[in-house]
């Protein structure tokens, strides 16, 4: 490779020569055996990287944690605020649990305590619920068979809630993902109910909650069943969301505890 | 979903891939590069409006650029890097293949000495290498996301293509492909 055109060869090769100049270029080329060397080489090489190193592509996770990070950035009131009153609930309960003989004395201080700390959990609901809503991230494991969607919870979330479908009520299970709500990492459910989607969350049950409430517009509604607090939010009407919670508490009435 | 948001998907992200692997190329470990990819798309986002070329390609490459630098200029002090060559798929150490008698170099090993070439080339010369072979970047996008003139991207591809030339040439099969 030692003519003196090879680097407009090379150029030649990577398409940024003008008509005349190529023109220039292609007749050199039918004389200088190097130059024609050069240039399968070019190809050559080319082939090779990008049959070798082209289809490398970022993970699914790194997606949908720059999806996470726009939408953070979208609504940067919800990062700073909400999940610092998440953190704080657990250290209020057990502080206060654990000092039962001042209970009374505090009975004014629960009250607000309670009122805050149900109120972060309702919001961090609320958030996940609307990113999930404007992300991409809906699901991360697609399926309607509740033997797929069970054991996919197993080792990422902190409980197993009761996994059913509803479809021939009208209730279709799309699948599930998992959601950090502050240090929970929550169950997440995902149905459709004609044209409103539905998540249902589940978590450890910590603090009281109430039967129901509005946030930003959407109706949440609440139950306990065992030591797992669920949540389904929709912008589904009551009657609607009262009626999936109902086929959801009749499995977990009949699942066998494990 | 925003109209910005809408657009900036449309424009900026659908080069997450690319992203991804520059900043790989750029001697950034899977968690490292995806670090810096994060990092780059927030820059991006907010840095959106600023955008004028119709290909954010080479834009969105150039933050990824600086973005890498800037995770280097913090982690110099932590020493080592591994480049993405030494992440095989099944995470068995790179090494040179041994001469086949039969001379059959096989795809995987090809692609190993190519990875191993790869990384071993000085940095300057690797990055204008992937932008104009993977990303298929022309001349003057590359001398934008590197910000040197169009002749030193020429000359550095020159370089980086004639250390790689006996890859995947008839000739070179069974011989150990070592960078001299």
């Amino acid at each position: 490779m030692s003519c003196a055109e090879s680097l407009r060869v090379q150029a030649y090769f990577d398409g940024e020569l003008k008509s005349g100049e190529a023109g220039d270029v292609e007749e050199h080329l039918t004389q200088c055996v190097p130059c024609q060397g050069l240039l399968e080489e070019l190809e050559r090489t080319r082939t090779t990287l990008r049959r070798s190193l082209a289809g490398e592509r970022a993970s699914p996770a790194l997606r949908a944690r720059v999806m996470r990070a726009l939408d953070a950035e979208e609504s940067p009131p919800a990062r700073a605020r909400r999940p610092r009153a998440w953190h704080v609930r657990p250290f209020w309960i057990g502080a206060l649990s654990g000092a039962s003989g001042l209970a009374v004395a505090a009975a004014g201080a629960f009250l607000l305590f309670t009122a805050v700390s149900s109120n972060a959990v309702l919001e961090a609901v609320t958030d996940a619920h609307v990113r999930s809503l404007s992300s991409r991230h809906l699901i991360d494991v697609v399926s309607s068979d509740r033997h797929t969607v069970k054991p996919w919870f197993a080792g990422r979330t902190d409980v197993s809630p009761p996994v059913a479908d509803f479809a021939a009520q009208g209730y279709r299970l799309l699948g599930g993902r998992t959601e950090n709500l502050g240090h929970e990492r929550a169950a997440v459910l995902v149905y459709q109910h004609g044209a409103h989607l539905i998540n249902v969350f589940s978590w450890s049950a910590r603090t009281p909650l109430p039967a129901q409430a509005v946030r930003s517009g959407y109706h949440m509604v609440l139950w306990k069943s065992g030591d797992i607090e669920s949540c389904a939010v929709s912008d589904a009407g009551w009657d609607e969301l009262n009626a999936l919670v109902g086929l959801i508490k009749g499995v977990s009435a009949n699942d066998t505890p494990h | 979903m925003g109209e910005r948001r809408g657009r900036f998907e449309a424009e900026v992200l659908v080069h997450l891939d690319a992203a991804y692997r520059f900043a790989r190329w750029l001697g950034r470990s899977e968690p490292d590069a995806e670090d810096v990819v994060q990092e780059a798309m927030l820059r991006a986002w907010r840095a959106f409006e600023d955008l004028r070329e119709p290909d954010a390609k080479a834009w969105l490459l150039a933050i990824v650029r600086n973005c890498a630098a800037s995770l280097h200029r913090r982690e110099q002090r932590r020493g080592h890097v591994p480049l993405p060559e030494e992440h095989g798929p099944d995470g068995a150490a790179m090494v040179a293949p041994s001469g086949d008698p039969e001379g059959a170099v096989t795809e995987l090993e090809q692609q190993r000495v190519l990875r191993r070439l790869l990384a071993e080339l000085p940095e300057d010369q690797r990055e204008v290498l992937v932008l104009r072979e993977i990303e298929e970047l022309n001349y003057r996008e590359i001398a934008a996301v590197i910000g040197a003139p169009i002749g030193t991207v020429m000359s550095r591809l020159s370089r980086a293509r004639g250390a790689l030339k006996r890859l995947g040439s008839p000739d070179s099969k069974g011989e150990p492909l070592v960078v001299r």
